[in-house]
């Protein structure tokens, strides 16, 4: 269930350099009343998903489909292409930073004779989230390819002519299917707070498309100051660096690539460095009965049900007059106040022995971990009762009893780290906290959507950026970098069609001629 | 070129007595109804197809008449008069003929959206156009009223409910027989004129109304869906009563630039050009409108208007509080009258007069005819297919403001390719698309089929999808080679454009050639900022892409290669700006005409269809009858499920109807992949 991650590292630089390369917009999706499956009847693209099942597994493949399979699978796993319709294992390395992001079999399947009719490459890698999150992006990051609509393969092998007509029945259903769930997807993701900062820029660009394109066909004639250019200048900078902004700190996605911090803290001797030990499976604290043992912060990187997680020990908190164990105290909140999710031990034997008032202990006892700070909110925080095989039997039930689903107090797990009893309860505590977290990339695909958001956001600061260079020189070629750059941002919020730009237009403006 | 157009006036008078004189044949390919900017492309495009034409009109003295504004072109509509002039249609020449004031808008933005356009002589107008159609050959001209469409069975071969197979005259017992006719009634189709609060019947003033019998036809007997629209022109003003010293004088290009490729030179010598003049309106003029509404019924209709054309009173209504501009603008070289463009109005003509009074160059002005409104019908355009032929109806084309469009360039932009068309029926051709990849035109019929409108519809370089690719300097290579092929082109320009064509290939290669290093070019033209971290080589097109390196600069470094190339020196800055952004289209543009080019039938029972299709799906199919999938993908509401089942639908027929040519393709797309590699 869970190992010490060796290609985490790996991983995590391959996938921060993994940039979306220079992919390029299609205009279509201006015109286009369907949001899934157009990739396009003559379509050169690259196109590139996961093609195995969602859900955790044991294998899972990455399917290549299109002129640039052969480059993606040599600048991946070595420079000689492996013989046709034979599987080989191959180191699999990012192609921009040459780091290992797995071994697995690759497959070379060369067109016609290919599922699609096209070129096609097979990565069969192992089946942690971390894993193919970074193949998916190393992938990305090869110039020519791009995340492959719902259905996608499948249409592009029905129109190579490789799938009987009879076979073509179920693909509309398919498709059908998938884009539903993707539309569905698409609104949960729309109805939260990044589906709000969306709608604005697109609202935002909008306008400002509205505004150039109201000068290009009616200045001429018609009032329309000079200001109105001034103001969208100012409108696609400040666009254009929110975007960036976001592109550069998505929490969430960082997260998935350089792992979730968990911090384990506690009072002295709770029993933290046990937990740390127990779970990366090998003595990486010195455990002690000594109470401050541990004075500094240890650091190890686990991979938790797929999800890289930097797991640290922490010096327990106390008042103490030794100035090197009050420094690592000090440490310790600090890392507290910065961690993605807090593990707070308590040596059960210390709860009171009235169950009635464990809950009231507990609360206080997550006060004291924060004094000055407010207390860590419940869902970054899970309470582990260790040390539980020292309790009596009906002492340990009771307080399950007491302790299950107490509002305001985070989820509490009883535990020993001794005889490892409660240890397969809290681990599935544990992994579904990191997984929301990380925001489950398999879970409907989000690794995909992720990363197709993320590719047009980029195309969308990519074609801003070509408004900035025609400005001055040529009106109409920077007034198409901000189409671009707002059917890009359409691919997430919903297309805009010509006549939505002239409403805004003639609402704005008082056009008369 | 233009010389050869500089006599035609001579021979009109004998031609129109000619073609009055004789009475009409009893058959012929193709009747054009109407001589306004629709029917004059059309009538002439299916002559020069090979179609014996008839043009029906109520007065020949009126054709070419400019009912509106003086003025032809601008940003958007010139696009399209490059487009018909490139197919060989008329308005360029006519406009480089009767311009007497030309420029260029949007000179500073980027040539993808210069908008060429000129101001008119309306007389020269005219006469351009009357003596052109007089003199085509396989064209007949005859003034008269159409009363009836003579209309029967379908011919059962083809899709269509209907079949019109001709006309009847009013006053005349013969009908004319026809393989094809043309509808251009603009404005004319239960036609009302308002001023103030007088309403009469008629299309345009001065002009009996058209038959009601017509418009009674397409909708009883064929059961076409119409909808009502209104528009208006302003009152012409006395020009010797205008303060012009009051207004701001704006200058016409010194140098005019021809609409027609066939063209180097306009007509109009440019020192002899006239300039228009710039006013504003004042809060008079807003009192004006609010204390008179009672008096303008035009206005208190709900028939819809443009948005973009408004008359005064909509203007001041919809955006109160502000100064809005006028534009002064010359009827002709000898015209004493002057258009006040953005006046458009309907109250009753003496508080017109009140009203043009509050503007100060108008303060003493007087009026010669006062401005009106005018409320017609028109068909809904989706029941067209892309050939401008009504689905329901065979051999029944519509084009102009029966569409639903506005605007001279809208009208004859497809009354060009109604024209084309007709004549192709009538010659058993099948109808022919133009794509919105490829042409303002095909912009402009696509969103009018696959759309339909809500307010008269006009042509905005925003609409255009492919704006980068589709210029107005570019419109010969997108079109004329392939208009020769459909039969509407003249040899003399297809020559020509072939001659561009390789001239700009051989160019663009000799410039490719031209590859040096960033030193190199540095030290041949040091005012240019070539950056540094370019350490390549760079070719001459791609120099030619810096702001300030002109073809001529790169001609005098490099004379013998390019100096054979000086007189497309100004194409050739411009594809080379363009070229990068044009290929980068290029991939999507042929993704939607291969979906344009799979069309669907039009005889298809969506609602029966044995092919996976929800109810929601059907209808929409059902109601829009999309004539090709492409057209399909754009309707609100299809799902791509729907297309993929379409496209397997159109797969499946072309098999069954012994059409290979998809499996082909995709062979031959298999065979160019293996030889690839």
């Amino acid at each position: 269930m869970f190992r010490p991650s060796s290609i985490h590292r790996g991983v995590c630089r391959a996938v921060i350099r993994g940039l979306w390369t220079n992919r390029r917009t299609s205009l279509h999706r201006l015109l286009s009343t369907y949001g899934g499956v157009q990739g396009g009847l003559a379509d050169a693209d690259t196109i590139f998903a996961l093609s195995s099942g969602y859900g955790r597994c044991g294998v899972a493949v990455v399917r290549v489909s299109g002129p640039a399979s052969a480059t993606a699978l040599r600048s991946m796993a070595g420079h000689r292409l492996p013989p046709p319709r034979t599987a080989l294992l191959r180191s699999i390395t990012d192609p921009l930073s040459g780091e290992m992001l797995d071994r697995g079999l690759v497959l070379w399947f060369p067109a016609p004779h290919s599922f699609t009719g096209e070129d096609s490459v097979e990565f069969h890698i192992h089946g942690g989230p971390a894993v193919i999150t970074a193949v998916l992006q190393a992938l990305g990051s090869v110039p020519g390819t791009r995340p492959a609509e719902a259905g996608e393969f499948t249409r592009r092998a029905f129109q190579a002519g490789k799938l009987d007509l009879t076979e073509v029945e179920g693909l509309g259903d398919l498709i059908h299917a998938e884009t539903e769930a993707q539309r569905r997807q698409a609104l949960r993701q729309m109805s939260g707070e990044l589906g709000h900062i969306y709608r604005d820029w697109s609202h935002k660009l909008k306008r400002c498309l509205a505004h150039i394109e109201a000068f290009i066909d009616f200045s001429e004639d018609e009032l329309i100051e000079d200001g109105v250019l001034d103001q969208a200048d100012r409108s696609v900078c400040d666009l254009q660096s929110q975007i960036e902004q976001h592109l550069r700190d998505e929490r969430r996605g960082e997260r998935l690539r350089s792992g979730v911090h968990v911090v384990i803290a506690g009072a002295t001797n709770a029993g933290k460095s046990s937990l740390l030990n127990t779970l990366c499976q090998r003595p990486a604290a010195i455990v002690s009965p000594i109470a401050g043992t541990t004075r500094d912060i240890v650091e190890t990187a686990v991979d938790i049900g797929g999800f890289p997680v930097l797991l640290s020990d922490t010096a327990g908190l106390r008042e103490s007059a030794d100035l090197v164990e009050q420094e690592g105290v000090r440490r310790a909140r600090e890392r507290v106040q910065q961690a993605d999710l807090t593990l707070l031990v308590v040596d059960s034997t210390c709860l009171p022995s009235d169950v009635q008032r464990a809950a009231g202990f507990l609360s206080e006892h997550l006060r004291s971990v924060s004094p000055s700070q407010k207390q860590p909110a419940t869902d970054m925080c899970l309470l582990v009762l260790n040390k539980s095989d020292l309790l009596p039997e009906t002492q340990r039930q009771k307080l399950k009893m007491e302790l299950r689903g107490v509002s305001g107090l985070p989820a509490v797990c009883l535990l020993s780290c001794q005889t490892n009893e409660g240890l397969k309860d809290f681990l599935t505590v544990l992994q579904s906290s990191v997984k929301t977290l990380c925001g489950d990339p398999l879970a409907g695909a989000p690794t995909l959507t992720q990363a197709r958001h993320r590719a047009h956001l980029q195309q969308c600061v990519a074609a801003l950026s070509q408004f900035q260079r025609y400005r001055d020189s040529d009106l109409a070629l920077a007034a198409e970098g901000v189409r671009l750059a707002l059917t890009s941002l359409g691919r997430i919020t919903g297309r805009v069609g010509a006549e939505e730009i002239l409403d805004i237009i003639f609402k704005d403006f008082c056009i008369g001629k | 070129m233009l010389t050869k157009k500089l006599q035609p006036v001579q021979s009109f008078l004998s031609l129109v007595s000619r073609s009055v004189g004789h009475f009409p044949r009893q058959h012929y390919d193709v009747i054009v109804v109407g001589g306004g900017h629709a029917g004059t492309e059309a009538a002439a495009a299916a002559a020069r197809l090979g179609a014996e034409t008839l043009l029906i009109t109520q007065k020949i003295h009126t054709i070419g008449a400019l009912s509106c504004n003086p003025s032809l072109g601008g940003v958007g509509k010139g696009h399209l008069v490059r487009e018909v002039d490139a197919l060989d249609g008329l308005c360029g020449r006519a406009g480089d003929w009767a311009g007497i004031s030309f420029s260029i808008l949007n000179r500073r933005k980027g040539p993808a959206v210069w908008g060429p356009r000129a101001q008119l002589d309306r007389q020269r107008y005219r006469e351009f156009m009357q003596s052109e159609l007089l003199s085509t050959p396989r064209l007949t001209v005859m003034e008269g009223s159409v009363e009836e469409l003579l209309v029967t069975d379908p011919n059962p071969e083809q899709p269509g409910q209907h079949r019109v197979n001709g006309i009847c005259l009013a006053n005349s017992s013969h009908p004319i027989s026809a393989s094809s006719v043309v509808l251009t009634t603009g404005t004319f189709l239960s036609g009302s004129l308002f001023i103030g609060q007088t309403t009469s019947p008629g299309g345009r003033i001065g002009d009996a109304p058209s038959s009601a019998g017509l418009s009674h036809t397409l909708r009883e007997r064929l059961g076409l869906k119409v909808g009502r629209l209104r528009t208006g022109t302003p009152p012409r003003i006395v020009k010797d009563s205008v303060d012009l010293s009051l207004a701001t004088l704006n200058p016409p290009d010194s140098s005019p630039t021809p609409f027609s490729f066939m063209n180097t030179h306009t007509r109009c010598r440019p020192e002899e050009q006239l300039p228009c003049y710039l006013t504003y309106t004042t809060p008079g003029v807003e009192r004006v409108v609010r204390e008179s509404l009672h008096l303008n019924c035009h206005i208190q209709q709900d028939a819809k208007g443009p948005r973009y054309c408004p008359s005064i009173e909509s203007r001041v209504l919809r955006f109160p509080g502000r100064r809005h501009q006028v534009w002064l603008e010359p009827e002709g070289l000898t015209s004493d009258l002057l258009y006040p463009q953005g006046l458009s109005m309907t109250m009753p003509p003496d508080v017109q007069l009140r009203l043009i009074r509050e503007i100060p160059p108008l303060h003493k002005a007087e009026i010669h005819m006062p401005g009106y409104g005018v409320q017609y019908d028109f068909v809904c355009p989706t029941q067209l297919s892309p050939s401008l032929q009504v689905k329901s109806t065979q051999g029944l084309f519509l084009a102009g403001q029966i569409n639903g469009t506005t605007g001279y360039e809208e009208a004859a932009a497809q009354g060009l390719w109604a024209g084309v068309n007709a004549g192709r029926r009538a010659l058993s051709k099948p109808p022919v698309a133009l794509s919105r990849t490829e042409s303002y035109i095909g912009v402009l019929i696509d969103d009018l089929v696959s759309r339909g409108v809500t307010e008269p519809y006009r042509m905005f370089t925003s609409r255009a999808e492919f704006r980068t690719s589709l210029r107005p300097d570019n419109a010969d290579l997108r079109l004329t080679l392939k208009g020769f092929e459909l039969g509407c082109v003249s040899s003399s320009r297809h020559q020509k454009a072939v001659r561009v064509k390789n001239s700009l290939q051989d160019a663009l290669a000799a410039l490719q050639a031209l590859s040096l290093s960033t030193t190199s070019w540095k030290r041949k033209i040091p005012d240019v900022h070539v950056s540094e971290a370019n350490s390549n080589m760079l070719s001459g097109i791609e120099m030619l892409q810096y702001k300030d390196v002109s073809f001529q600069v790169l001609a005098s470094i490099f004379p013998e290669v390019l100096l054979p190339f000086m007189e497309f020196s100004q194409r050739l800055k411009i594809e080379a700006v363009y070229r990068p952004h044009c290929e980068s289209n290029k991939r999507e543009i042929q993704r939607i005409q291969e979906e344009e080019n799979m069309s669907l039938p039009e005889d298809i029972d969506y609602l029966s269809l044995p092919v996976s299709l929800s109810q929601e799906v059907r209808e929409v199919l059902h109601r829009a009858r999309p004539s090709t999938l492409g057209a399909a993908t754009r309707l609100e509401g299809i799902t791509p499920a729907a297309v993929v089942n379409l496209f397997n639908y159109v797969g499946l027929n072309k098999h069954n109807s012994g059409c290979q040519g998809e499996r082909k393709r995709r062979r031959t797309l298999e065979k160019t992949k293996t030889r690839l590699r």
